[in-house]
């Protein structure tokens, strides 16, 4: 049964992708729409029924539903700012998984430093970039958007459908003890700087040498057209 | 619960890699790896949280931290470059480019 399920879905999702790519025609947005929806039922039903906390359950399917769609929407528009909207769309419903997940801090860390900070850079580059007038014609058309989805597709069914099939009750909730609070802030720092710190201290000479890479690429000179650097 | 979070994480990796194979901006490829990073955060989370045997760790949400350093030095320094190489051709065409690859 999930097996059947999520044949559905990944086949409608993947043929509503192609559709949407853009560089098709206006009416194939239209049949898009209409498997996407098709594909988002097919992920209610398959996920709806499982076991777990009802609360989680729905809440999961809505974020999930949230992030899938604006994620599908960011790689399919044809104007950079809106795709970069579109990605923080998908970052507050990965935070909400990550509540889910009682990764509180973690959830609040991945919107400040994405949504934040990381998104306002590119927010900030494509406003620097972008030609004026409209979107470029670059954007207007996917590169082999049916290799591409079919490649997608293949990587995606081979992943879940093995998933699907694994053993035991792969999408059944193993027990765990619901008292424990994991991811507070003070249970993640202890751990990080106990058990990971020289994690922490590689971190910090990998974010040093990212500075002085990206201060040392600014620093050069460009003149259109050539490809001599001074 | 735990497949179904991998369902979610899985799905959002290969829109992040569908996105990057067919997309031709450059500051859109570059978004696209994001994207795959959150199908990546989703996984290791949810890995620490349902665990297949034993009780849920925090190994997870650590790598994911350190998985956020990385995702922002990558991102300073990717930016760096594409706004480099919009000053050489005045494009964020990726077929500007095609001359690095092997023909």
């Amino acid at each position: 049964m999930a097996s059947v399920l999520l044949i559905i879905l990944l086949t409608l999702g993947g043929v509503g992708l192609y559709l949407a790519m853009p560089g098709g025609r206006l009416h194939a947005a239209r049949a898009a729409l209409i498997l996407l929806i098709g594909a988002a039922a097919a992920l209610v039903a398959l996920v709806l029924p499982m076991a777990g906390a009802q609360a989680e359950r729905i809440w999961f399917t809505l974020l999930a539903l949230i992030g899938l769609l604006a994620a599908l929407r960011m790689i399919t528009h044809r104007k950079p700012v809106y795709s970069a909207l579109y990605f923080i769309l998908v970052i507050i419903a990965t935070s909400g998984l990550l509540i889910l997940t009682q990764a509180t801090f973690l959830a609040a860390a991945l919107l400040i430093i994405y949504a934040g900070a990381i998104l306002v850079t590119y927010v900030f580059v494509i406003m620097l970039a972008q030609q004026a007038g409209g979107s470029a014609p670059y954007d207007q058309r996917a590169r082999e958007p049916f290799v591409g989805v079919v490649t997608g597709f293949i990587l995606l069914a081979v992943l879940t459908l093995r998933l699907a099939r694994g053993e035991g009750q792969p999408f059944a909730m193993i027990a765990t003890d619901p008292e424990r609070t994991l991811g507070s802030i003070t249970l993640v720092g202890t751990h990080l700087l106990t058990q990971y710190v020289i994690g922490i201290e590689i971190t910090g000479v990998v974010l040093l040498a990212a500075m002085v890479g990206a201060i040392a690429i600014a620093r050069r000179r460009a003149t259109a057209g050539q490809g001599e650097v001074d | 619960m735990l497949a179904a979070y991998l369902l979610v994480g899985g799905a959002l990796f290969t829109l992040g890699l569908v996105g990057f194979v067919t997309r031709r901006n450059l500051i859109i490829m570059f978004l696209c790896t994001e994207l795959m990073f959150q199908g990546i955060v989703i996984n290791l989370v949810a890995f620490g949280r349902y665990p297949l045997d034993g009780q849920p760790t925090l190994d997870g949400q650590v790598f994911s931290l350190f998985l956020l350093a990385v995702a922002a030095a990558e991102a300073a320094l990717g930016l760096a470059l594409v706004v480099l190489l919009y000053r050489y051709k005045g494009t964020l065409d990726v077929d500007a480019w095609k001359l690095l690859r092997d023909e």
